[in-house]
């Protein structure tokens, strides 16, 4: 079998420009009054944009409109989590992956600050605590002088 | 058995053969029944007499111009809503794989939104015929049960299909079993009614023209 | 067997942090196919959430939606459902065998009367009292409605403990049928497909974990958030669609650039699943994406549907000899009628020749 070349198989890779779902542009709309109702009464809005059809190209072309902002940060918890700020203040693209980088799902956060990089207020009480615990032992710790 | 499947099996089965069964009939019962001989002397020979009568189908096809201002509309919807209804059955592509599931063979057909404009037309054009014939004092007057049957059997088909398109209220294969029941509806109602009109209009035509040349008239 | 840990507690044990299980709950809310503004409900639910019993019942089936569902790389949301809920039998993942699988069983049953979840695959055999397929010398019939009487409800997972699938295909020797055709007093939620998709089967799960009930149901028992749509819906080949450019064989030039597979037998429009979106093998592709058309594994009957080639718009239009039949009564009507006329109108003449 030296003849591959001439069966006419073409190996999908990359997008496909066709590929399109025309949801990109009602997606921008909902953004857009998304921001506004952000700005005016301070209320968020998340969009799943795995639960609709919505093709790699469409995400590109998303991405390419949307932009990249100042902020860019990573949550290492139960997998990473990419949280990127756009070009439009206010709007985030959160990207859910797990452990072995496989996307849970892809979401479209309006608000000033995503919640998920919000310190819950759970974990306060047992961050203060743990850190107490901690700065007992180093007191208690007989080893140097500290003021 | 779903819906869709007795609408395309079983149904479509049975109202093919009544299709088929009325047609010949209706056609065979048309064409022996006894002709009354023709006494007068023949004025033209028997070659001119059917150039004359295939004349007379393209004659009667355009509207004589001492009535043309009367009966524009009629003829103008009428064209439209006969052309527009064929190229929604003939190349819409669903219908086209359909007709080629039982001849066999299959033409290109048209992207569907320009089927959903053109059947769009099509049906308003019959609905305006419809309130016409439904308000037009003469009109009224000679319609018939079977005018206004073979309008429905007509209209169904295109009503349905917009249905499926659309997908109003009822599940998509719910809908697509109505739109064929409504095409099987068609199919048995053809016969029997003024649907029939299809194959005799173009024979009817020559007829006249031939008879009316043979006694040196020309219409 | 059954502890009383809560979800949320499994998850912080495994070192799950607040976020992560803030996360996790957004991937379930996304797997169930409900709006992210329901994340923090789910959050509050899956905190109070206990571990549920489920016994699972294989009855006429290829194992294939277990399969389906375990084959899935952990650790993913569907493992760590999966690992939540307490699976007191289930042949093929149990590590008992025997007399002490069933014992398990009866255990389960009575310990979480009326509580646990029946989770069934395979259809089941009717004929001949049921004898066609039994498990431990118990027919599944009787199997099945000795298990669901104390069941708080029953996931059918697979089209054919949904509504009998392959051993239900025409003949039926074995008078196959699905779990709702038995049973009628128990909620039942079908989640069909040859097999579902593990996603979907989890997310049922799931919902019945967060909510203590089973989703919204469509008129043949199936989740509404995965069955609401068809793959015709959601398929990224409409656009050719509706520009009427298809496939017309398997390796012409429609088929290389992706076009719509319709003419090719795709049953996407008449199938409601979700395939489209969830997708395949970790959202890697669905069947239409790999360049065949869907063949709607998830609808009754869908075996003898006619061809799976077979476009769907075709008709079934009996065959060429009837049709002659038809051609010849309707000529004999035809020639009788036209005799009878003439007779008529010979008589007609005669009279005014008088
Ligand atoms: S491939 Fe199938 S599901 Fe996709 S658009 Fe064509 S007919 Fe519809």
């Amino acid at each position: 079998m030296d003849n591959l070349e001439s069966i006419a198989v073409r190996v999908e890779d990359g997008l496909d420009e066709s590929l399109r779902t025309d949801n990109v542009w009602p997606l921008l709309r909902q953004i857009e009054q998304a921001l506004q109702s952000l700005q005016e009464s301070g209320s968020e809005t998340v969009i799943d944009l795995g639960a609709m059809p919505f093709s790699a190209q469409d995400e590109q072309d998303l991405r390419e409109r949307l932009g990249r902002g100042e902020v860019n940060a990573t949550v290492e918890a139960f997998g990473p989590t990419l949280v990127q700020e756009t070009a439009f203040a206010g709007v985030w693209l959160v990207e859910y992956l797990d452990a072995e980088q496989r996307r849970l799902t892809l979401h479209l956060q309006i608000a000033r600050i995503p919640d998920l990089l919000i310190t819950p207020a759970d974990d306060l009480a047992d961050s203060l605590a743990s850190l107490r615990r901690a700065n007992r032992d180093f007191s208690a710790a007989p080893t140097e002088d500290v003021q | 058995m779903s819906l869709l499947d007795f609408a395309r099996g079983t149904a479509l089965q049975w109202s093919l053969y009544i299709f088929v069964v009325g047609i010949i009939w209706r056609i065979l019962g048309a064409a022996l029944v006894m002709r009354r001989k023709d006494m007068s002397q023949a004025r033209i020979s028997g070659a001119e007499r059917v150039k004359e009568g295939a004349m007379t189908i393209l004659t009667r096809s355009v509207p004589p111009e001492t009535f043309e201002k009367r009966i524009r509309f009629s003829h103008i919807t009428g064209y439209l809503w006969h052309i527009g209804y064929f190229v929604v059955v003939l190349f819409f592509i669903p219908h086209i794989l359909f007709i080629k599931s039982f001849l066999g063979f299959e033409w290109p057909g048209l992207p569907n939104p320009m089927i959903l404009v053109i059947g769009a037309i099509t049906l308003a054009t019959l609905v305006a015929l419809l309130v016409r014939r439904m308000t037009h004092p003469v009109l009224k007057l000679i319609s018939t049960a079977d005018d206004y049957i073979s309008w429905l059997v007509a209209a169904l088909p295109l009503i349905t299909g917009y249905m499926v398109v659309a997908r109003v209220g009822l599940h998509y294969e719910t809908l697509l079993g109505l739109h064929v029941l409504s095409f099987c509806l068609l199919l048995i109602w053809f016969p029997f009614g003024k649907l029939m009109h299809v194959f005799f209009i173009f024979p009817s035509r020559y007829n006249v023209g031939a008879i009316f040349a043979r006694r040196g008239v020309r219409v | 067997m059954t502890d009383n840990k809560t979800l949320a507690e499994r998850l912080r044990e495994r070192g799950v942090s607040r976020r992560g299980f803030m996360k996790f709950c957004a991937a379930t809310a996304s797997m169930m196919a409900l709006p992210p503004l329901m994340i923090p409900r789910i959050a509050a639910a899956l905190e109070q959430a206990r571990r549920p019993s489920v016994i699972w019942l294989s009855f006429q089936e290829c194992t294939g939606c277990t399969e389906s569902l375990t084959r899935s790389h952990a650790p993913t949301i569907e493992g760590l459902i999966f690992d939540h809920i307490s699976l007191d039998y289930h042949h093929t993942l149990q590590a008992a065998a025997g007399d002490a699988a069933e014992h398990a069983r009866e255990a389960a049953m009575q310990e979480n009367e009326g509580e646990y979840l029946l989770v069934v695959d395979g259809s089941i055999p009717l004929k001949d009292d049921g004898i066609y397929s039994t498990i431990a010398g118990i027919t599944n019939l009787s199997m099945l409605e000795d298990v669901a009487a104390g069941a708080a409800a029953i996931i059918s997972v697979g089209t054919c403990a949904a509504f009998g699938g392959i051993p239900h295909a025409n003949p039926n020797p074995t008078g196959a049928v699905g779990v709702s055709e038995i049973i009628t007093d128990k909620p039942i939620v079908n989640v069909p497909g040859c097999p579902p998709i593990p996603t979907v089967i989890t997310g049922v799960l799931a919902h019945y974990l967060t909510f203590g009930r089973l989703p919204e149901l469509d008129s043949l028992n199936r989740p509404m958030v995965f069955f609401g749509q068809t793959i015709h819906d959601r398929c990224y080949r409409r656009p050719f669609y509706e520009r009427g450019q298809f496939a017309d064989t398997f390796d012409d030039e429609g088929a290389r650039k992706g076009w719509c597979l319709f003419k090719l037998g795709c049953k996407g429009p008449t199938t409601y699943n979700a395939c489209a979106t969830a997708k395949w093998n970790d959202s890697v592709s669905f069947p239409i994406q790999a360049g065949h058309g869907c063949i709607g594994c998830s609808e009754p009957n869908f075996w003898d549907k006619g061809a799976f080639y077979e476009p769907l718009s075709a008709g079934r239009w009996g065959t060429p000899a009837a049709l002659g039949a038809a051609v010849v009564a309707g000529a004999a009507i035809g020639l009788g009628s036209a005799a009878l006329a003439r007779k008529r109108q010979a008589e007609a003449s005669e009279e005014k020749d008088i």
